[in-house]
């Protein structure tokens, strides 16, 4: 298609560039700030010779296998429980209504922050947790809270519970994503319908036929929450052990630490903290390939039948655990926002009030704002920014390459522990000032990957005949962009911004570090609430995280029908 | 005059005794001198006031504490009335992050417009901002509020941690070791360090502490390791207050190593898990998950009775055979652009009006560091108050039983160091 070359298509022309720049420049930056200490280069603390001391030092830290363990197997294995839940669920209940009912249970999960997560999962499994005072006395005789594993577990148990309660929603509303598209979504399930004319179980046909080609467009969010649960701070401070805890809790805590030299250890830390996502993407890959081999002969054996019944009686099961898993932590810690003192084994709190959502609303109006202002401004950023790119796309009549599009991963890829700390560095090289911008700017490179994948699909999908037709009127491109593409696209960029919001809403390693700890928001507020002080006060502050993101969530998907139905 | 008084107290060497006669005989210059300086103060302090107004203050102080939050934001109201100063809270999870702040600013050559202008420290973070040169020099000693500390008869005023403050920073409160216990569940609490050793064994799970480098969990080692080494000579007993060296180590630490293989294994989650804080072992009581716990601020137990964290049962008390006590401070980093405006903030803090009001249980309750006896009747009135107060307020043994001087922080750094190779992995 030709182009008029006119302001608006020169801005449009652009923008893809800038995009990529605003997520390169700060990640690429940022590895720059934490390889120069790593390798013993740190001019502040007189240190300017390069060196391996700080790698020497890390490796001689007491129980470093176990953290890297523990980091590894965490992550893995969540991600994997994460994955096969919600396979086991999509086999079955693959055409079925419950899909729809189970997505809209698990959906509002995906909103929640990690950290007000893992308190509500902490607050169900401590020994004086709901679950406990579920069974007591009656059933296990405890009259005082028993001195059990969870959370805190060594072998990470908790964190893994928590992960994968996180991950499983984002994994099946990607796979459902997918399935909504029409081009691939019709023709997998009339290859399914096919597949059961001739005999083949659900089950056993879900198998064989949608999942080796749903699976491809899975990969890619797949490995990203692998890298980002390796690396991952709020659930595994709140739940993981600490004699040792994960490599990443391990490397903030070094970073913090009063002993300003164990910065070089902190930095080397980091670099070894992506070498292990960088092996866990590829034991992914390798479990792949494997499972390629073994499947290949069976894919084809024509069984039409695997005890499908049975696989489809244990997901019940499992989706019942973990539904009412998830339905108690709410239920707990809606319990302990209005809870007076609460004595063990009693199951309610011995008085319920509204003291300390009154007290912890008055102290939450500065938070609050500072919440909202960053997440309006960095998801605003977003949103034109990914509507540019994508705009011009289109006008260049071809997509995004492959480099592109994954260095728009690129900073939900690389591990946010690695390269935030050489950002902040950065920002005081450039003497930034502006702490506010410091923060949306950083916001921006989590917040943009997501509205930018968000988006992508629906504004591909939009049939390009309406352009077509609107230009051979003799509409400019910049009329076609504002006058009919983004009525048309109204409903997916309200929940682009919503996702937009919600992602800002709940980082806390960003704010803190870009915002010299001066910035505080809801979701700082909470993680520093939750490491101590009072159950109640953090639940307050916890449910606060979670309303927040439900709120607009609700809005972007009301406004539109409200609107057309106006219109009718 | 001030300084012959000193020199004198101090000094047991008969040189010395000789030297205080020859000043003394200086005197009417030095008592001359003394209040030409004075004036010279107070035209000084007439400057910094008329400098300092309508400035911002990032005070970066530790937030986990709603209470202490609500004291400072009082504090940010008197002073934006008084000296129109917008004074800033930036709360931290930990201090070390200020810290960290400043020489990342350091590193960056930022060496004016800093981002921290005010900062709530003591002990390791002090010793190490010190040392790498992070703090405005010599400004404490020049406040006029400091004097009524008395710090000539009160040298803890101007050492923490045993190090000399050298007027880095000026003293805001004053803590000490308390421990507390729900009165319904426990009927005898532990008394002494080693009733607490027998007490666990009897009642295993009921009582841990946080892990080093925590604060609060050092702390409690640090109890220990002062109760176990009682018995050692003097000489020995008095390298606690002194750097650590390899020798001191092998001669004080075994006893700490020896108490905490025989506690560990009847802590609570059998001492494989530590808490991560002081509010964490409050909670965990409150849960009913320990039986015993203790805490640098006393007034955080009635306050929380009151906001239902704590059982209506609980009481507090101090171990009758010492109880750990430390001063803490403000310090102003090197590169503070409001470097007048914190000043008139932290002699704000030094206010009869502040520190009365910090010391009221229903305020935040930390210990004031005026002496009394400095001030005049309208100062004693902010005092006098007759608050009503919760049964927990009232701490037991607090008058029958004496406070431990912390040790020098150098041990910090080495007791961390081998906990973690001793209980880090587990």
């Amino acid at each position: 298609m030709i182009v008029a070359n006119t302001f608006f298509t020169r801005v449009v022309r652009t923008s893809p560039t800038v995009m990529i720049a605003l997520l390169v420049v700060p990640v690429l930056g940022g590895l720059l700030g934490v390889l120069l200490p790593a390798f013993g280069w740190f001019p502040a603390l007189g240190a300017t010779e390069f060196g391996l001391f700080g790698f020497t030092e890390l490796f001689a830290t007491p129980g470093i296998e176990r953290m890297l363990l523990l980091s590894y197997s965490t992550s893995l294995v969540s991600t994997l429980l994460a994955f096969l839940i919600t396979i086991l669920i999509l086999a079955s209940y693959f055409n079925s209504p419950w899909l729809k009912r189970i997505q809209r249970l698990l959906g509002p999960i995906l909103v929640i922050p990690h950290a007000a997560a893992a308190i509500a999962i902490g607050f169900l499994i401590a020994p004086s947790g709901f679950l406990s005072r579920l069974f007591s006395p009656w059933l296990s005789g405890w009259e005082t809270p028993p001195d059990w594993l969870f959370p805190h577990d060594p072998y990470g148990l908790s964190i893994i519970l928590g992960l994968a309660l996180k991950e499983l929603p984002f994994l099946l509303l990607i796979a459902l994503g997918v399935l909504a598209q029409p081009e691939i979504g019709k023709v997998l399930k009339q290859q399914h319908k096919v597949a059961s004319s001739l005999g083949y179980c659900p089950m056993t046909g879900f198998f064989k036929v949608i999942l080796p080609s749903l699976y491809g467009y899975m990969r890619l969010p797949i490995l990203a929450v692998l890298a980002y649960s390796s690396a991952s701070v709020e659930i595994p401070l709140i739940l993981g052990p600490n004699t040792p805890p994960t490599l990443a809790v391990a490397i903030m805590q070094w970073f913090s630490d009063v002993d300003l030299s164990l910065r070089i250890k902190a930095s080397s830390g980091a670099i070894v903290q992506i070498l292990v996502t960088l092996s866990l993407l590829l034991t992914w890959w390798g479990i792949e390939l494997l499972v390629k081999k073994c499947s290949a002969s069976w894919l084809t054996n024509g069984a039409r039948e695997h005890g499908g019944m049975i696989i489809k009686r244990f997901t019940d099961v499992i989706t019942f655990i973990m539904v009412s898993t998830i339905a108690l932590a709410l239920l707990g810690m809606v319990f302990w926002s209005f809870a007076g003192f609460w004595s063990y084994p009693n199951l309610l709190p011995d008085q319920f009030m509204t003291m300390h959502w009154q007290s912890a609303l008055t102290q939450m109006q500065t938070p609050l704002f500072n919440t909202l202002l960053i997440a309006f401004s960095s998801t605003l950023l977003a949103i034109v920014l990914t509507l540019l790119a994508l705009e011009s796309e289109q006008q260049s009549n071809k997509t995004i390459s492959a480099v592109s599009g994954l260095i728009i991963y690129l900073p939900l890829l690389i591990p946010s522990i690695a390269f935030l700390f050489g950002l902040v560095w950065m920002f005081e090289q450039v003497n930034s000032q502006h702490t506010y911008l410091n923060v949306v700017f950083t916001h921006l490179l989590f917040v943009l990957p997501y509205v930018f994948l968000s988006l992508a699909n629906s504004y591909r999908r939009l049939d390009p005949r309406f352009s077509s037709v609107a230009a051979s009127l003799g509409a400019s491109p910049s009329k076609i962009f504002w006058q009919l593409k983004l009525p048309l696209l109204i409903s997916p960029i309200l929940i682009a911004s919503a996702l937009g919001l919600a992602i800002s809403f709940s980082q806390y390693l960003p704010t803190l570090l870009a915002g010299a700890g001066r910035i505080n928001t809801i979701t700082t507020e909470a993680v520093t609430l939750a490491n101590g002080a009072s159950r109640r006060t953090s639940a307050v502050y916890a449910l606060m995280q979670m309303l927040l993101p439900a709120l607009f969530f609700i809005l972007a998907w009301l406004t539109p029908k409200i609107f057309s139905r106006a219109r009718v | 005059m001030q300084v012959v008084n000193k020199i004198c107290q101090h000094s047991f060497a008969g040189f010395y005794k000789a030297l205080c006669y020859l000043l003394l005989l200086l005197l009417p210059q030095q008592a001359l001198f003394a209040s030409e300086s004075q004036s010279n103060t107070a035209a000084m302090w007439e400057n910094i006031e008329m400098r300092g107004t309508q400035q911002s203050v990032y005070f970066h102080a530790w937030g986990g504490d709603q209470q202490i939050n609500n004291y400072i934001q009082w504090v940010a109201k008197q002073v934006k009335q008084q000296y129109d100063i917008d004074l800033h809270h930036v709360k931290l999870t930990d201090t070390s992050e200020a810290v960290s702040r400043v020489l990342a600013e350091k590193s960056a050559s930022n060496h004016r417009n800093g981002q921290v202008d005010l900062v709530w420290i003591n002990g390791a973070n002090f010793a190490s901002m010190a040392k790498h040169k992070l703090l405005a020099l010599d400004w404490a000693g020049k406040l006029p509020n400091f004097a009524l500390t008395n710090p000539e008869n009160n040298p803890a005023m101007t050492r923490d941690f045993g190090v000399p403050t050298e007027g880095m920073e000026a003293p805001w409160g004053q803590a000490a070791l308390t421990f507390y216990y729900d009165s319904l569940k426990v009927e005898q609490p532990p008394q002494t360090l080693a009733e607490l050793l027998s007490w666990t064994k009897q009642h295993p799970g009921r009582f841990t502490y946080p892990k080093p480098p925590e604060f609060l969990g050092m702390s409690f080692l640090k109890y220990a390791l002062i109760i176990l080494n009682e018995d050692q000579p003097d000489n020995i007993k008095n390298k606690l207050y002194q750097a650590a060296t390899a020798e001191s180590e092998a001669q004080i630490l075994p006893a700490l190593w020896a108490f905490l293989d025989e506690l560990h294994p009847n802590l609570w989650r059998q001492g494989h898990h530590f808490v991560s804080n002081g509010l964490a072992l409050r909670r965990l009581s409150g849960d009913g998950e320990l039986q015993v716990s203790f805490t640098f601020s006393a007034a955080e137990i009635p306050s929380a009775i009151a906001r239902y964290d704590l059982p209506d049962s609980t009481r507090s008390y101090r171990m009758l055979d010492g109880s750990l006590s430390n001063i803490h401070f403000v310090a102003i980093p090197y590169n503070s652009p409001h470097l007048d405006s914190a000043k008139l903030v932290a002699n704000f803090l030094l206010s009869p009006e502040a520190q009365a009001k910090k010391q009221q249980t229903s305020v935040w309750g930390d210990s004031s560091v005026l002496d009394l006896s400095q001030l005049t009747p309208t100062q004693l009135a902010y005092f006098d108050t007759t608050e009503k107060k919760h049964l927990s307020a009232n701490i037991i043994n607090v008058d029958n039983t004496r406070l431990l001087s912390e040790l020098h922080p150098s041990w910090s750094a080495v007791i961390t160091t081998q906990w973690l190779a001793r209980y880090g992995v587990q």
